[in-house]
C-alpha cells in the first residue's frame, strides 16, 4: 500500500509541475469565459454590416426589405419591444445591418447583371446579389449570389420578408383590409423552454447545444489527453528500462494501480481547478453573462463532469497503458493510439446525434455501452436529463468493465514492461495474460 | 543456511527454445563480493533477473537471505540493471525520494541518506536539477545511488562498471569496498576479468549457459598453480606457442602471459627467448583470470 503512494505520488508531482498543465488548467476557463463574453462583446463593439444589391425585377420588394426596422418600430408602440427581440436575435446570430441596395437595371437582362456582379462580390465591393425575377409571385424563385451562402441568418431574413411582401401583396390583391393583412403576415417568435426537475428554465436550444458541444469536446480532449500520458510514461519506463527497477522494487500491480491513480488524481485536480476559476468567473460577470449559460452550469453539471471524467479516465486510461506497455517504439505507440482514438471519437460522433435526439433507442443503448457511456451519458445529462436508473447503469456497467480492464491490465503491463525489442503479436499477449 | 546471503540451485531458463541457463548452481557467503563472470551472451543477466524474481526459471530453486523469493525481500536488495534509465523529467532529489519510498524508506530518511551520497558522489549541487540536464556520467553515479539508498543488505550489480569512465569505475569500485565493509553481500557480473580480478572474493564463471569455474579467488588460482610466466619482450614471438613445454601463450604483442607444462620448464623457455628476443622482463606469474576462463572454455571445447 505504501509502495502504491509513492508511484502515486511521483506521477502526479511530474504531471501537476509541467507547464503544459498549468497552461491548460489556467488556459481553458479562459476560452471558456471567451464563449461566455464574445456574444456580448459582440454586440458592443460592432457587428459586421452587409450590403447586398437587389435587382428587383419584380419591383416593389425592396422597400419590404428595407422597410422592416421602421416597420417594427411602430409596433413597439404596441407594448411589445420589437426592437430588443430583433438585437438579441441579432447579438445570437451574430449578425449586423444589412442594408438592400436598388440596382438600376436600366433594360439589362439578368444574366448580364449577374455577370458584372459576380466581380463586384469577387472584389468584396459589395456583399452579395439578390435576384427577384418579374414572375416571383408565381414561381416564388429567387436567386442569391455571394462568397458566402452559409449565413443562415440574413438568408432566413431574405427568405421570410420575401415570403411575407408576397403574402401581403395577395391579400390586398382581394381588397382585404390593410390592418387585417398586417395581421395576419405578423411573424412569430418562439421562446424556448428547458423543462427539468428543478424547474423549467427559459433556455435557448442553440446556446444549450453550443454549451453541450463545448464540454463533451473538453471531456474528450482531457480524456484523450490523459490517456496519452499514461501511454507515454509506460513507454518511457519500457525504453528507459526503469521498468526493471520497478518490478525489482515492488509488485507490479501496485505500480500500475499506482500510475492510473497517479495521474487519475492530477486529471481531477485540473477538473477542479476548472470547477473553481469557472464559478469564481460566473460570480464575479453573472451580470454580463447570458441567462442561458448561467442555467447550463448548475452544480449537478460539475458533479456528473467529475464523474463521468473519471470513469472515462479509467476506461480508456487502461487500454492506452496496454499500448505503452506492449510496444517498443513512440511511433508504433502513435499507430495503436491512432485506432483507441477512434473509439474514443464514436460516442462523440453518436453524441451530435444524441444532442439533437437524446432519448432515441441508439442513443440510449449507446449511452449504457461502458466504452461510449463516459462521453455519452454525459452528454445527454447536459441536453436531456435521462431516467436515473440508466445513469446508475452506465456507472455500474463502466465500473465493472474498469475492473475488468484492470485486472487485466496488470497482467498486460508485468509481462509488456519486460519485454524488449519485439513487437508482441495478438496471440503472445493473450498469453501473456495466462501467465502468473 | 544463514550464512549464505544466495543460493541457487540447478537453475534452467529456456529462451524460445534456446538455453539461456544451463543447470548452474553456486552459492554467495554473507559479506562476500562474488563475482559473475563471463563473455556476453554468457546467462550473466538472465542468471541475476531470475534472481531478482523478473523472469521465472524454468526449473531449479533461488534462495536469498536464506528464504525463497518473497515481495518484503526487494527492500533488503540493491539492484543495479544492466540497462540503466531513470526518468529524464524527474529531479535528482526526488528521482531519490521516489526510488527510496518504493523501497519501503520514510521521506525523511531519504533526503538525509540522500543527501549524504550525493555529497559523496559529487551531485549535491544537482539535487534541484532534472536528471536528463545531468551529463551520462552523472546520471550513472545516481543510478547508483539510488541502488545503495536504501541500506541494502545484498547488492545485485549487472555489470556496473560498463559505461563508466576509468574515475567512475574507481569511485564505484569504492563503493563496493565500503559497502562490502558495512558488511552488505555483493554479486556482481562482468564481462571485464581484469576488474574482478582486482576486488572479488569468490567468482563464478559462466560460458554458453553454463558453469565453468566456481570457488573462492584464491581456491581458483591455486588450482591452476605457478605455472604462469609474463614476459615483457620485444620482436617475434610467434615461435613461443610451438614450444614442445608450452601449452598456451596469450601473446599481446609487447607481452605474453605463457602457461608452461610444469614450473620446472621455466629455465628452458628463458634460455630459448634470450637467443630469439629482446627480453625486457620475465616472472613467474599467477594466472589472470581471463587466462584461466579461456583454458576452461577450450577444455570444454576439446570434451
Amino acid at each position: 500500500m505504501k509502495k502504491i503512494l509513492a508511484v502515486v505520488k511521483k506521477e502526479y508531482k511530474v504531471i501537476v509541475k509541467k507547464k503544459s498543465f498549468i497552461i491548460m488548467t489556467v488556459l481553458t476557463p479562459v476560452l471558456m469565459a471567451g464563449m461566455m463574453f464574445v456574444p456580448v462583446l459582440l454586440m458592443r463593439v460592432g457587428r459586421t454590416d452587409k450590403t447586398i444589391a437587389v435587382a428587383d425585377y419584380a419591383g416593389g420588394y425592396i422597400q419590404a426589405l428595407n422597410a422592416k426596422p421602421a416597420e417594427k418600430k411602430e409596433k413597439k408602440k404596441a407594448g411589445v419591444d420589437l426592437d430588443a427581440i430583433d438585437q438579441q436575435k441579432a447579438l445570437r446570430e451574430g449578425g449586423g445591418r444589412i442594408t438592400f441596395q436598388a440596382v438600376d437595371l436600366a433594360g439589362r437582362d439578368a444574366a448580364a447583371l449577374v455577370k458584372e456582379f459576380e466581380q463586384k462580390v469577387l472584389k468584396k465591393e459589395i456583399d452579395g446579389l439578390l435576384l427577384i425575377p418579374a414572375e416571383v409571385k408565381a414561381s416564388r424563385q429567387i436567386s442569391y449570389y455571394s462568397t458566402s451562402v452559409s449565413d443562415f441568418a440574413t438568408l432566413k431574413y431574405i427568405e421570410s420578408t420575401l415570403r411575407t411582401a408576397i403574402s401581403k401583396q395577395l391579400l390586398l390583391e382581394k381588397s382585404i383590409d390593410p390592418a387585417v393583412v398586417d395581421e395576419a403576415t405578423r411573424e412569430i417568435d418562439m421562446e424556448t423552454f428547458k423543462v427539468k426537475k428543478e424547474g423549467t428554465t427559459k433556455s435557448d436550444s442553440g446556446m444549450d447545444y453550443m454549451m453541450s458541444l463545448f464540454m463533451i469536446v473538453i471531456l474528450f480532449m482531457i480524456l484523450i489527453n490523459y490517456g496519452q500520458m499514461i501511454m507515454r510514461g509506460v513507454l518511457e519506463e519500457k525504453t528507459s528500462r526503469i521498468s526493471e527497477l520497478l518490478i525489482a522494487s515492488a509488485r507490479s500491480t501496485h505500480i500500475f494501480y499506482g500510475k492510473l491513480l497517479g495521474i487519475g488524481l492530477a486529471g481531477l485536480t485540473q477538473v477542479a481547478l476548472w470547477i473553481v476559476l469557472g464559478a469564481i468567473l460566473v460570480s464575479r460577470f453573472s451580470g454580463s453573462i447570458d441567462a442561458a449559460i448561467l442555467s447550463f452550469l448548475t452544480p449537478e453539471i460539475a458533479l456528473y463532469f467529475v464523474v463521468f471524467f473519471t470513469l472515462g479516465f479509467f476506461v480508456y486510461a487502461i487500454p492506452y497503458a496496454f499500448i505503452g506497455a506492449a510496444v517498443n517504439t513512440d511511433q508504433e505507440a502513435q499507430q495503436f493510439a491512432g485506432v483507441l482514438s477512434v473509439l474514443i471519437i464514436v460516442p462523440y460522433i453518436l453524441g451530435i446525434s444524441a444532442i439533437q435526439n437524446p432519448n432515441s433507442t441508439l442513443t440510449v443503448v449507446a449511452s449504457l455501452f461502458p466504452l461510449f457511456a463516459p462521453i455519452l451519458m454525459f452528454m445527454r445529462i447536459t441536453t436531456a436529463m435521462p431516467p436515473l436508473w440508466q445513469i446508475a447503469a452506465a456507472i455500474g456497467l463502466c465500473l465493472l468493465t474498469i475492473w475488468g480492464l484492470a485486472w487485466l491490465g496488470a497482467k498486460i503491463f508485468r509481462v509488456g514492461m519486460l519485454m524488449y525489442g519485439k513487437k508482441p503479436t495478438l496471440g503472445e499477449m493473450l498469453r501473456w495474460v495466462r501467465y502468473k | 543456511m544463514s550464512e549464505l546471503a544466495l543460493s541457487l540451485q540447478d537453475l534452467v531458463k529456456d529462451f524460445d527454445g534456446k538455453r539461456a541457463v544451463d543447470h548452474i548452481t553456486f552459492t554467495a557467503r554473507k559479506g562476500e563480493i562474488l563475482g559473475l563472470l563471463g563473455p556476453n551472451g554468457a546467462g550473466k543477466t538472465t542468471t541475476m533477473r531470475m534472481v531478482m524474481d523478473i523472469i521465472a526459471p524454468d526449473s531449479g530453486s533461488i534462495e536469498i537471505l536464506g528464504q525463497p523469493f518473497s515481495e518484503p525481500l526487494k527492500d533488503r536488495i540493491g539492484y543495479l540493471p544492466e540497462e540503466r534509465g531513470l526518468y529524464r523529467k524527474l529531479k535528482v532529489l526526488d528521482t531519490l525520494l521516489f526510488f527510496g519510498e518504493l523501497k519501503g524508506m520514510k521521506a525523511a530518511a531519504v533526503r538525509e541518506r540522500g543527501r549524504k551520497l550525493l555529497q559523496q558522489f559529487q551531485l549535491e549541487a544537482y539535487e534541484d536539477k532534472k536528471v536528463e540536464e545531468l551529463s551520462k556520467g552523472m546520471a550513472q553515479k545516481l543510478q547508483f545511488i539510488t541502488t545503495i539508498l536504501h541500506n541494502p543488505e545484498l547488492l545485485i550489480l549487472d555489470e556496473p562498471f560498463s559505461g563508466l569512465d576509468p574515475l567512475n569505475i574507481e569511485l564505484v569500485k569504492d563503493i563496493i569496498l565500503t559497502s562490502k565493509r558495512e558488511g552488505t553481500t555483493i554479486i556482481y557480473s562482468t564481462h571485464l576479468m581484469e576488474y574482478a580480478e582486482k576486488t572479488v572474493d569468490s567468482l563464478v564463471m559462466i560460458d554458453k549457459g553454463r558453469k565453468v569455474i566456481d570457488g573462492t579467488l584464491a581456491a581458483v588460482k591455486a588450482e591452476y598453480g605457478q605455472k604462469f610466466v609474463k614476459v615483457q619482450y620485444e620482436g617475434d614471438a610467434r615461435f613461443v606457442a610451438g614450444l614442445p613445454y608450452v601449452r598456451s601463450c596469450r601473446d599481446s604483442g609487447r607481452e605474453m602471459e605463457v602457461e608452461l607444462d610444469d614450473i620446472s620448464s621455466r629455465d628452458k623457455l628463458l634460455r630459448d627467448l634470450l637467443g630469439r628476443l629482446a627480453v625486457n622482463g620475465f616472472q613467474l606469474s599467477e594466472p589472470s583470470l581471463q587466462n584461466i576462463f579461456i583454458r576452461k572454455v577450450q577444455e570444454g571445447a576439446g570434451a
